[in-house]
Formats: C-alpha cells, structure tokens, sequence
C-alpha cells in the first residue's frame, strides 16, 4: 500500500510539474507578446476566460469563508468552529489568485495599485478592486493566527485574538459587497448581455449564488483533504452544510425563474437556441440537481452523496458564471469566444497552485482540527464511512447517487453541446451591400476645394497652382487618392497661405506618384503643364 | 465648411448629415493625419473602427454613415473606468488620460457604441479612440473631421446650435428627412448627432438603447453602499453583541447555580 501511495504521490507531481511547465511558457507568451498574441480576446470580446473564470469564479471560493465566520462568530453557533479554518483558508487563497490572474489579464498589470489612488467612486470596478485589495489584506489577518500558531507566536496571536469581532464585521461587509459587485459590473451591458442572464438583480444572484458554492467548497476540500491527508471533518456538520445549499439554492432558483418571468423572458427558456439549452444545462447541473440530491436525507447523510452533489454546486456554479461572461454576450459581440491554449494553460496553472497552497497549508498549519491524525485515519480505514473515490468509487451504498451525478452532469454537458451547434454568429448591424450609393442629391453640397498657389522655389521655371477642379471626380469624389499620405489634407496652423512644397515635389512620394507617365502624364515633360510662364 | 458657430464656452459636439455625404473619405484622412495613424486599408470604406482607426466612413443600404465616438452626454466609459482615465470635459470631448489606464478593458466592454478600441498586439497597451480633437477645440479650432468635409455633411459647432440647426434642415425641407436626431436622447444624450433619410437602424446604428443613462444602473447600487456598510456593521454588531450576552448570561447563571 505504501508503494502504491508513493507511486500515487509521483504520479500527481508529474502532473502538477506539466502543469507549471505549460503554465509557465505561456506566462512568458502572454507578458512577451502582449494580450492579442497569446489570448482570444478582440475588441468585440475584451473579457474571456481569465475574467470568466479566474476572477468571478476565485472571488466566490470565499464565500465560504465569510458565511462560516459570520455563524460562527457573530450568532456564536459555535459547532461549526471546526470549518472556519479550511473556509478561511479556501479564501484567502482564492483571493491571492484572483490576484494573480489579474496580473495576467490586465493590459498594464504594473499599475494594478492605481485605483488607490486614482480614484472614481462611479465605478463598479473601482469597488470591486477596492474590495480585492482590503479583503484580501482582511483574510491574512484571519488566516494569520494558523502561522502565529504554528511558529508559536503568543504576542500577535493575542492581538489577533483581541481584533477578531470586528475582524470579521468588516470581512463579512467587504465579502457581501464583492461579491455582488461582480454581478454589478454586468448591470452596464443591458444591451449586450442576453436576456436569460442579464437582469437588475444580478449583484443579487452573484452573491445568493455565492453563499452556495461557499458551503459546496467546503464539503468538496473535506473530502480532497481527506484523500490526500486523512483529515476530515465531522459527516454530521458537513450534512448540515448540505441542508443549507439546499436553502440557497432553492431561494436562488426562485429569485432567477421569477426574475425571468417578470421581465417576459420565461419563453426564451424553451427557445432551441444555443443560450437555452447553456441556461438549462446550468440550471440543471448547479441548482436543479443538487437540490432534488441533498434533499434526500440518505443522500444527505453520506460521504458519496455530499460530495457528488457539491461537486455539481461547483460545476454549475463555474457555468453560470462564464454564461454570464461569455455564452450571454457572444451574440451581440457578433463573434463566439473560445480561449486559446494559453489562456487555459495559464488558467490551470493558476488552479493547480491553489490546490499546490491548500495542500501545503493543511500539512505544514494547523488547518483542520486536531482530533482526527493524519496517517490514523486512513489506518484504521474507516472505509465504511469515507469512500475512496479514484481508484475503487464504487460503493455499493453510493451506486445510485454517482449515477444520477453523473447523468446530470452527461445531460448538462450533451445540453451545451447540442447547444454549440446554434451558436450562430450573426453579425450586428446591417451587412454591408454592394449597392452603389446615390450622391446625387448630396453633391449639390459639394464645395470644390479652393486652388492652391504653391510657393516658388528658385530654380522653379514657373509658379504652381494645384486646381482641386481638374484633381477631383465631380461625380464621384475621393479624397483619399492624394490626402493624407502624399499630401496634408489639414491647414497647417504654421504657415500662413499656401502650403510650401520641399524640393522633392517631383518624386514619386508627390506630384509624381500620379504624375509618373502611366497614371497621369509624367513630371518629365512639359513643364509648362504646370509652371506657368511668367 | 463643415464649421457652424463657435462660443468658447459652450458645449460643442458634431452634426453629421447623412443625406450629405458623398463618401470621399476627407474626413477619414484628416482625422488620422490628424493623430498621426498608419494607413490601413487600400479602401477605405471597408475599414472598422480600431487601435489605427478612429473614424470611419461606411456605406450602408446606398447611404454613407460615419462612425466615431458619440460623446455622450453621461459617458458610459468614464463612468466605468475604475481609475478615472476616461473623462468628460466641459467642451463635450470625453478624452482619455492615458497615463492612468490599468487596462481592465471595461470601458471596451461596457461602451453601448463599440467604440473604444484596444492596443491588442501592444506589450503595454492602450485604449484608442476619438477624442473629438479636443486640442483643437481647445484652440479654438473646430474638429480635423469637420474642417475638411466639402459637403457639410460633418458640420461643427455648438451642441445647441446644432440641434436647432438639425430641426431646421428637417423642418425646411419636408420629406427628405426623418424626423427624428439620433443622440438627442440616446443614452441620456450624445455631442455627436446625427440626420438621415432611412432608418438609423439600417444605417447600422443601435435602435434599441435606452434614453436613460446607463450609468445611472450601476450608480443606484453603488450609491447604497455607504449605507450598507454602517447599517450592516452596526447590525452585525449588534447580533454579535446579543449572542455573546447570551452565552455570557448563560455561564454566568452557571456558575451561580452550582455552589
């Protein structure tokens, strides 16, 4: 068993070590080449993956984080003491990524400090970077008692201690305000985003939706942390977890389908069109399934059942959340975004070295509670209890529950997939027509463009006057045949009169790149074309 | 040419008349001379707005239309932009302080016009877009887009002479036009309007926008949040304060109980 756990070890770290490799040489892509070389990302689609995912997705792994804190230490429900720790944690590493995704995806990640100083409170982005930066200063100041603990620092542990109320005030405000500004930074695009998600209550939705994957999370670390390092928590506070997704959810699926009925948008729903079927893929995978899971109590109350349905609480919840930041908008930006290899490479990366900090902390800080040792657990192998998912998942128990798992999650995915194939990229607007346009009434407009007497030179054997009247099709005119490459097409605020010509005029880059002989008679005949005798 | 009136003080902004244009394109060169952009295209009615174009001329259903930014009365991009790089001047131009820009693209992603463009292949980019030659105002100067039209088509001037000067031509010449300005009311408004004779929808313009601001959405829910936070932090205060009496009052009756 225990080669087999080596081998098991090695075999992830080779993975991890891939990885970073690929993670690494498209950081050097992306930072070398800029955002349009090594991305997907146009004008018409300005925010992708690293926004969709990497922000709004990493932001919620603290939701967790402060609804624990929150029940723990403002209504004093002290039995949930034991999954502060992991929650925190979850958080401020989601914070830190978020960070560092924003370094990436930020077109001048040098200045990601301006907005302390540069201030404008209209902004929903000024909020969301406001809160990026004190949330996550807040975070290391709750998650800095497990390194006070671990390097047996008494004094700052007791001012941590002292702090710790208000601590948490401030986190749970900063928390519920960042996460519902992610929803409202999407308020600005009526017209963009699709009708199935765009609504006046998203910074609600964002932040309900939240709550759950906070709870989700935390159920879904639990059992990693187990299979990796024997540590567990408690089945029983882990069901109630449960009973509580089953609360936010059912709430959150009401507010969405009333929400969509009071602004008419309930038919779009049962439209075949590619929106549809992502909207209901991800209704089903992250509220509808869950719900109807978690609301068996046998369900509820097993190891296989929790952490399938929580798995489903995250897959929905990433879906939702990258409907919302890409799927929705693809049809008014009039293309579809798909991200490059970069982007997802930089993505896992970024995933990979939260799972890399989790690990760490859980084995070198006190994360999880005490009680269960590492090693014992797995030992005494309460098999019964914990499954072991990866190699042997099928418990007889737990049958049933993968199974309507894995078929939510098969008709989610067939779902989308079936809905990739509507994705028609129409573009907006009127296509273009190869119709002539009518100037007729328009050129009665037309003011011919007053000659030009140029200055002249000494050697000149004559003055110049550049007549617009024998230069222009009056029928058709066009401008850009001689302005603004071979000649200024502005007055120049300088010279007072007549633009001067250098001596070059009769170059090709002048007179003469129409004058040459083939477009127009060439500079090299007769002068008098164009000099004037006196 | 395309110059109306100029009092320094007053707002100013753009009239573009479609039924003028003759799509000679003075307007599309003056205005990258004028900024000092690279040629693009060969034709350059097949060009679209980017980080090399801030102006373009298009033909659409037999008519010529212009596109550039519409400095709108409430910018939807200076109101987005967290760090204040985009703003709304006096004069109308909304210009752009490159010096802040973070680069979060918000205001490329927010804009209800699709105007602001972004230095994609650039390794420190940039937004770009037209500024309505605010320098030039500035001076005294109308726009570079406006001084060089032939046709009048782009006409410069006071943002209220230019709306009565719109209602004029429309009211003088019954039939030609449409009785309508788009950007009187548009999103709360824009310094650039614009006159045709089909609809503005087959002109390749948005029909569908709001005539409220859009900022306006996202400022009603910022504007609670000084309120959120006091009333939150007093009311979790609060809570924390009861339950912890609770307990307090519980093992204190604890105590007296047991001797």
């Amino acid at each position: 068993m225990n080669h087999k756990k080596l081998l098991n070890l090695t075999f992830w770290r080779v993975v991890l070590l891939v990885i970073f490799v690929g993670g690494i040489y498209s950081s050097v892509l992306r930072f070398a080449g800029g955002l349009g070389n090594s991305t997907a990302l146009s004008d018409e689609f300005p925010w992708g993956l690293w926004v969709g995912f990497d922000v709004l997705c990493g932001v919620a792994l603290a939701a967790g984080g402060f609804t624990i804190s929150a029940v723990v230490y403002i209504f004093n429900i002290e039995r949930f003491k034991p999954i502060i720790r992991p929650t925190i944690l979850t958080a401020f590493l989601g914070y830190l990524l978020v960070i560092v995704g924003l370094l990436f995806d930020l077109g001048q990640p040098l200045r990601i400090w301006h907005p302390l100083v540069m201030w404008n409170p209209h902004s929903v982005m000024f909020e969301v970077a406001w809160c990026v930066m004190f949330y996550t200063a807040v975070l290391f100041l709750e998650f800095s008692p497990m390194l006070f603990e671990r390097l047996r620092l008494g004094r700052p542990l007791k001012i941590i201690h002292a702090i710790t109320i208000p601590l948490v005030i401030v986190g749970v405000i900063l928390s519920m305000l960042h996460q519902s500004s992610l929803g409202s930074l999407y308020l600005i695009v009526p017209a963009k985003l699709h009708p199935l998600w765009y609504s006046p209550l998203l910074p609600i939705f964002f932040f309900v939706s939240a709550l759950a994957l906070g709870c989700a999370m935390t159920i879904f670390e639990s059992f990693l942390s187990y299979r990796a390092f024997g540590k567990r928590l408690e089945l029983g506070l882990l069901s109630e977890l449960g009973k509580v997704i089953v609360v936010v959810l059912s709430v959150y699926l009401v507010l969405r389908l009333q929400d969509l009925a009071g602004r008419n948008a309930l038919g779009l729903v049962l439209q075949s069109s590619y929106e549809s079927r992502m909207y209901l893929a991800e209704v089903l995978m992250g509220i509808v399934g869950p719900v109807l899971l978690l609301l068996i109590p046998k369900v509820r109350n097993s190891h296989s059942g929790l952490f399938v349905a929580s798995v489903l609480v995250v897959l929905g919840f990433i879906m939702n959340r990258l409907n919302v930041s890409i799927t929705g908008m693809e049809a008014s930006a009039g293309r579809s975004y798909f991200p490059t290899w970069t982007e997802l490479s930089v993505t896992l990366m970024i995933v990979a070295a939260g799972f890399l900090m989790f690990g760490l902390a859980v084995k070198y800080l006190p994360v999880f509670p005490p009680e269960v040792k590492p090693g014992q657990a797995l030992q005494e192998g309460s098999r019964e209890m914990v499954p072991n998912f990866f190699p042997e998942p099928l418990l007889l128990g737990s049958k049933a529950v993968l199974a309507t798992g894995a078929l939510i999650v098969f008709t989610a995915v067939s779902l989308s997939y079936s809905g990739l194939r509507y994705r028609s990229v129409s573009l907006q607007g009127v296509a273009e027509q190869a119709r002539m346009v009518d100037i007729m009434n328009a050129l009665n407009y037309y003011q011919m463009v007053p000659d030009i007497v140029f200055a002249q030179a000494e050697s000149s054997p004559g003055k110049v006057v550049l007549r617009h009247s024998t230069h222009v099709d009056s029928a058709q005119p066009n401008c850009t045949i001689c302005h603004s490459k071979t000649f200024r097409i502005l007055k120049d605020p300088h010279s007072k009169g007549a633009s001067v010509m250098s001596v070059d005029m009769h170059d090709e880059q002048r007179c003469g790149s129409c004058h040459n002989g083939q477009r127009a008679f060439s500079v090299k005949d007769d002068c008098t074309l164009c000099h004037s005798s006196q | 040419m395309g110059i109306a009136t100029f009092n320094q003080k007053k707002k100013k902004g753009i009239l573009f008349d479609s039924t003028r244009c003759i799509g000679c394109g003075a307007c599309y060169e003056a205005c990258k001379e004028r900024n000092h952009l690279p040629k693009t295209v060969e034709n350059f009615l097949e060009d679209e707005l980017s980080d090399k174009t801030y102006s373009t001329v298009k033909s659409r259903n037999g008519h010529f239309v212009r596109r550039f930014c519409m400095h709108c009365e409430v910018p939807t991009c200076a109101s987005v932009c967290p760090v204040a790089a985009l703003e709304k001047t006096e004069l109308g131009p909304v210009v752009y302080h490159s010096d802040r820009c973070i680069g979060c693209r918000y205001c490329v992603q927010a804009c209800p016009f699709n105007i602001p463009k972004y230095e994609w292949t650039k390794r420190a980019p940039l937004v770009r877009k037209c500024d309505l030659c605010a320098e030039r105002l500035a001076a005294g100067l109308p726009t570079a887009c406006a001084e060089v039209c032939p046709t009048g088509a782009t006409t410069f001037g006071d943002r209220d002479f230019l709306i009565g000067e719109a209602h004029h031509r429309i009211r003088s010449s019954p039939g030609r036009y449409l009785d309508q300005i788009y950007g009187l009311e548009e999103v709360g408004g824009t310094d650039v309007l614009l006159l045709a004779d089909i609809s503005f929808e087959s002109l390749g313009l948005r029909t569908d926008l709001s005539k409220q601001p859009l900022p306006l959405l996202t400022w009603n829910v910022l504007q609670k949040i000084p309120n959120f936070v006091t009333v939150g932090g007093v009311l979790l205060g609060g809570i924390w304060w009861i339950t912890n009496r609770r307990d307090e009052v519980r093992l204190a009756e604890r105590r007296t109980q047991k001797p």
